[in-house]
């Protein structure tokens, strides 16, 4: 098994963006950062198979992105709605580092 | 195929020859005319954001005839998730072009006729049905742009389409033959019409027996024989040739493109044909596409409103206005108009309901007064961007004199806002704003999807006033009333 084939696939789903409170084009270029500074993850597609976590990155509250058939195309998943994480109340100024927090915890998990 | 890129889609044009008059000129490359360019720019970005991750949840369906992955401009509602996303994806791209990206009209054409020909068949005994399933699979499968053709030139208002002295002044079958049939006629006001792939034509109006002939819809591919068009003008279009900032919004121009379409005894096969005598589904098709496209505009507008006030704040910003409270005021008023216009169309995407068909169409009347308030608050929106911006948008100078070497000098110092900002962003953020709000653009927001009048019509159909007036007589207690009124 080659070193890419070993690497936890995290994948993001966005929202559809009509009328976002929140920058998530920001919060996805910050965690692709992270992701290839890690080493052991890299960005994939939701369409593949063996997704370990997946990015639900929305706009707002309403969150259009967090559904089940998204959420069960990866073994965990992370749900930015609006200026919240994981339906905890976070500054949008704040959200990155935030998402990358709980990311690298579920990665290094 | 599956869904094309925003490249593939100008590839796809330059591979049609339709024929198509602008300023005297017979166009030979409309992908390559600068007068054109903008409003293919903003089509071909219905191509791209349904590629981009971060919009295909709204700009992507599913069909419902094969199963595959779609772009939603070629997608049939069936339920009200589908209705609230095109109002989104609608909203979303509005604020990525600034302007008209003119797909939606032969969007809301395909659905329309997609559940009239099935109550069409039920009565009748007739295909339509099965005619439009099979091009709207092949609308689906190689992810075509159709144009809705619905607007006649009408001639004396006074006369139905049967009455007026020239019989062509609304679209109508001149002969019926074994293949097919041959129209003549046109349509008005067409928008995204020279950049389509084909040309989806439908009655303007409801039409009596005398009217069966022009009680006709039809499907024409853009080049076929016999289909002229001639783009409108709109105002500064010059511009788009001989100067690039003046635009205002360079990319995407300031409206959707429109055409007068003249079908000079064109053929359409029966493959293609979709009504043709059935005189009394016109007004059901009729209602149904403006219901869909009436829709729309608190959607798209308000999408083109974000950007107008993204452009009105920043301005502000760079006049050093931004801190007074009047201006906060105005651009608070403008986010309260806009969102208002959405949740109207939001509205009425969520009250919608289930054809015969199986398709879904928004509450009529909820979008009909959702353009009825587009008439009005997209104009009150631009007033407060005109006042916020002053009364350099009308005398801010040519983009020639601040690149010439003689004066441009004097451009770049007097045209300054704050010390920290050059003249030239300042002058962008007015020519945007001109550009949206100066012309030709406001008029869209007036009588595209029909003029204010045609909504108030519709609206009292759907007005119930004889029950608003049991619900008034038994407050009043006028007479032996019931406990409730029902």
């Amino acid at each position: 098994m080659s070193q890419d084939e070993r690497k936890i696939k995290v994948a993001l789903k966005y929202c559809g963006s009509c009328n976002p409170y929140v920058d998530s084009g920001r919060i996805a270029r910050h965690l692709a950062k992270v992701v290839e500074a890690r080493g052991d993850a890299e960005l994939v597609s939701l369409s593949e198979d063996g997704i370990g976590v997946v990015v639900i990155l929305c706009g707002c509250p309403r969150a259009c992105g967090n559904k089940p058939e998204v959420r069960d195309r990866a073994e965990r998943s992370l749900v930015v709605a609006g200026e919240s994480l994981g339906g905890k109340a976070v500054q949008e100024v704040s959200i990155p580092a935030a998402v990358e927090q709980e990311l690298i915890r579920i990665l290094d998990s | 195929m599956s869904m094309m890129t925003g490249k593939q889609y100008r590839e796809s044009l330059r591979r049609l020859k339709p024929e198509i008059y602008y300023m005297g000129e017979k166009i030979a490359s409309l992908v390559d005319h600068p007068a054109f360019v903008p409003h293919v720019n903003a089509a071909a970005l219905t191509y791209e954001m349904a590629l981009a991750p971060e919009f295909e949840e709204l700009v992507t369906a599913t069909s419902h005839l094969t199963g595959e992955k779609i772009n939603r401009f070629t997608h049939v509602h069936h339920n009200h998730d589908d209705l609230v996303k095109k109002v989104k994806m609608l909203r979303a791209i509005g604020q990525q072009t600034g302007s008209c990206f003119q797909r939606c009209v032969g969007h809301d054409g395909l659905n329309a006729v997609y559940s009239v020909t099935y109550d069409i068949d039920q009565k009748m005994g007739t295909d339509y049905h099965k005619r439009l399933v099979d091009l709207l699979k092949k609308v689906q499968s190689r992810d075509l742009m159709i144009s809705g053709a619905m607007t006649d030139p009408k001639g004396d208002r006074r006369l139905s389409p049967s009455q007026q002295k020239d019989p062509d002044l609304y679209v109508h079958v001149v002969e019926k033959r074994k293949d097919g049939i041959v129209v003549s006629g046109a349509k008005a006001h067409i928008t995204g019409a020279v950049n389509s792939h084909g040309h989806l034509v439908m009655p303007t109006a409801a039409m009596k027996k005398e009217d069966a002939d022009y009680a006709v819809c039809f499907y024409v591919p853009i080049d076929s024989p016999g289909v002229v068009h001639i783009f409108g003008r709109q105002t500064n279009d010059t511009r788009k040739c001989d100067c690039s900032l003046d635009q205002g919004n360079v990319e995407y121009g300031i409206v959707g493109g429109e055409a007068l379409i003249i079908f000079d005894k064109a053929f359409v096969p029966w493959e293609h044909v979709f009504m043709c005598g059935e005189y009394e589904f016109a007004y059901d098709l009729v209602e149904r596409f403006a219901t869909a496209h009436r829709q729309n505009y608190g959607g798209c507008k308000t999408g083109l409103a974000d950007a107008l006030i993204g452009a009105s704040y920043t301005l502000a910003q760079v006049q050093g206005t931004d801190r007074a409270s009047h201006i906060r005021d105005k651009l608070v008023e403008m986010v309260h108009l806009t969102e208002t216009l959405y949740c109207c169309s939001i509205a009425c995407s969520c009250q919608g309901f289930a054809l015969p068909a199986g398709s879904y169409m928004a509450d009529p009347l909820l979008a009909n007064v959702t353009k009825l308030n587009v008439t009005r608050h997209i104009y009150e929106i631009a007033r407060l961007a005109q006042d916020i911006a002053g009364g350099i948008l009308a005398t801010s100078p040519a983009e020639m004199d601040w690149k010439d070497a003689r004066v441009g000098k004097y451009v770049d110092k007097y045209m300054k806002g704050v010390a920290d900002l050059p003249a030239e962003t300042r002058i962008r953020l007015i020519r945007l704003i001109e550009a949206m709000t100066c012309g030709t653009a406001l008029v869209e927001s007036m009588h595209g999807a029909g003029s204010p009048q045609a909504q108030r019509i519709m609206i009292e159909r759907r007005a119930n006033l004889e029950r608003k007036k049991r619900l008034a007589e038994k407050l009043a207690k006028i007479g032996e009333q019931p406990l409730f009124v029902t």
